[in-house]
């Protein structure tokens, strides 16, 4: 079933002509890994999936029904969910209030004027839930200011699986890393159930591979091509292109 | 809940017992400063807890002070009148919170002052009301326990007031709303991606400001007996502003002590020198330059830095203790 299908999509800011008619459907379940070069487009593509940024033209659909007309917050309320490439947290606040202020996004008292957040024993029993499963109770009093790089690209998808999304989109989980960082993050990632559908760009072919089971070369602003790790990994050109001569480039 | 609340009777029974322990003037200029306390509170929670700096939060003041002086014709009931007071400032910031929220910064700052500024234009040019000149009202406060007219009594009245609104204030910013809407200042981007609509929160908190100023401006009225333009002046939007600066952003009571302080060497510096701007204006730039904080940071850090000082003058003898008894068992 297709869970995210993107039509058509254009995107220009001014004279420049970013993203030139994408098209992806994203399986519900599935894994799907967008690749490409620096430059590409691939935020910009989340950023308009998400609405954080308007389209140029084209249309996105969410479990059937259009969503480029609404709001982004309300993106979140119908099921999707994203990180950002650069940390986006609130630095200032412990590791368990930014969980919790995560998790309240979806509960009908966040309105609430009177009854003190840390009241809330139903907030607080979930978050604990959800740090236990992500190894970092141990860290749940910590300003996140103070978290290592790593742990802060951890809470980035802590707080977005707090929504409950049925899909997340993940920019680049594991850039600023250490590889211990990532082999931990990689057996984390493969612990979200499989009904939580995972859009993620990734840089490291290590961390594609083994975690792909739809890949999409975004080049140049277009989807160059959509297919199993298999076919990517045969496909002449685009070893030439990202594996062979090494213009895959990192950060 | 807990620290609210004993913060809160900490407050009231200051508020008590104050007017017994300082002088009579000081009781008269305390009144004053309850009141404009409330106004600088409340600014407090736009600018401090929303990252909404407005420049004409003087307006509904205004439009609260005038609502009560133009009613006391018709009215002397206070649960009327202030009532109507912060009706009128509610359905002021209602309309204007709908444009002003779509705005950040400076755009917000320019935007609410020229709000207040429209206001500024029509009392003045309302001959009816006084025009430039004023409106002079004859009001007597009287909840039902007798008219209200000591200074003490008019005191104690601010003071229910006050501790009223602070502890309201406090409730808010510990409860989902405050901490969504601190979220929101902090990294809007996050809080959109969370799921949460950013201008309910924005227009939550620009409303509970709006009627709780309208509420301090219809009790200034109580004192005061006057009411004129230059309540809408941008001196006046300044003031407060400034309140909130020297007091301390970002917390509830910090805006209350700059009201005091304000008002405080306002009155004092005044009757020695005619400086008294130029005095303001470089105690202001002190707080901006020095730190962000203003003067109730500046009273937490002494006073966690004395608690350290005390704790660790307190330790050292018991350390030895411990260690001693450990060696004789
Ligand atoms: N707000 C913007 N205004 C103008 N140009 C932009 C804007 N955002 C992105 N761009 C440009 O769009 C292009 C694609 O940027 P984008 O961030 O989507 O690339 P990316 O594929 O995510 O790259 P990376 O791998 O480095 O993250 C870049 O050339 C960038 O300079
Ligand atoms: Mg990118």
């Amino acid at each position: 079933m297709t869970l995210l299908k993107i039509e058509d999509l254009n995107k220009s800011f001014k004279a420049l002509h970013i993203l030139k008619g994408v098209n992806i459907e994203v399986n519900k379940g599935e894994r799907h890994v967008i690749i490409g070069p620096n430059g590409a487009g691939k935020t910009t593509l989340f950023n308009c999936i998400y609405g954080t940024l308007p389209l140029s033209s084209g249309k996105v659909y969410l479990a059937g029904k259009r969503i480029d007309h609404i709001p982004s917050f309300k993106r979140t309320e119908k099921g999707m969910g994203r990180t950002f490439q650069k940390n986006n947290l609130f630095e200032e606040l412990t590791v368990e209030e930014n969980v919790r202020l995560a998790i309240m996004g979806k509960k009908k008292y966040r309105l609430n004027m009177i009854k003190p957040m840390q009241n809330y024993n139903d907030l607080a029993e979930e978050c604990h839930r959800l740090l236990e499963e992500w190894e970092m109770t141990e860290r749940r009093t910590v300003l996140v200011k103070e978290l290592s790089y790593g742990e802060q690209r951890l809470l980035e998808i802590i707080l977005s699986l707090s929504t409950n999304p049925e899909i997340i989109l993940l920019d680049e989980p594991t850039s600023g890393m250490s590889p211990t960082e990532t082999s931990r993050f990689v057996k984390l990632i493969k612990k979200i159930p499989d009904h939580i559908t995972l859009v993620i760009i990734e840089h490291d072919m290590e961390v594609v591979f083994s975690l792909a089971n739809k890949i999409t070369v975004l080049h140049h602003g277009t989807a160059m091509m959509t297919a199993s790790p298999e076919e990517i990994r045969g496909n002449q050109m685009i070893q030439e292109i990202y594996f062979g001569g090494g213009a895959l480039s990192h950060d | 809940m807990k620290k609210a609340l004993l913060s809160t009777i900490l407050l009231l029974m200051t508020v008590l017992i104050l007017p017994h322990i300082i002088s009579p003037f000081m009781v008269y200029l305390s009144t004053e400063i309850l009141v404009f306390a409330i106004f600088a509170m409340s600014l407090g929670l736009i600018m401090g807890f929303g990252g909404m700096p407005s420049l004409g939060h003087c307006a509904q003041f205004g439009l609260g002070a005038y609502t009560v002086a133009i009613l006391s014709e018709y009215t002397a009931n206070i649960y009327l009148l202030l009532g109507a007071a912060i009706l009128i400032s509610l359905c002021f910031s209602l309309v204007t919170g709908y444009i002003a929220i779509r705005n950040k910064g400076v755009f917000f700052l320019m935007i609410t002052l020229a709000f207040t500024q429209v206001l500024f234009l029509i009392t003045s040019r309302m001959k009816f009301w006084g025009g430039n000149d004023g409106y002079s009202a004859s009001v007597t406060a009287n909840f039902g326990f007798g008219e209200i007219t000591s200074n003490i009594g008019l005191f104690y009245m601010m003071g229910f007031f006050f501790v009223l609104t602070y502890f309201l204030l406090k409730l808010f910013v510990n409860a989902p709303a405050g901490k969504v809407l601190k979220g929101m200042m902090e990294n809007e981007g996050r809080m959109i991606a969370l799921g949460y609509n950013p201008k309910t929160y924005k227009m939550f908190a620009y409303l509970i400001a709006g009627s709780m100023a309208g509420l301090a401006g219809g009790l200034y009225i109580y004192k005061t007996q006057f009411v004129s333009p230059a309540l809408f002046s941008v001196h006046m939007g300044a003031e407060v502003m400034i309140m909130v600066f020297i007091g301390g952003m970002g917390t509830i009571f910090g805006p209350a002590l700059g009201a005091g302080a304000f008002v405080f060497l306002q009155n004092y510096i005044s009757t020695m020198t005619d400086r008294w701007p130029l005095i303001l204006g470089l105690l202001f730039i002190a707080i901006v330059l020095l730190k962000r904080g203003g003067i109730l940071h500046l009273i937490q850090f002494v006073s966690t830095f004395g608690l350290k000082l005390f704790k660790s003058s307190r330790n050292a003898p018991v350390d030895k203790q411990v260690k001693g008894k450990e060696q004789a068992s």
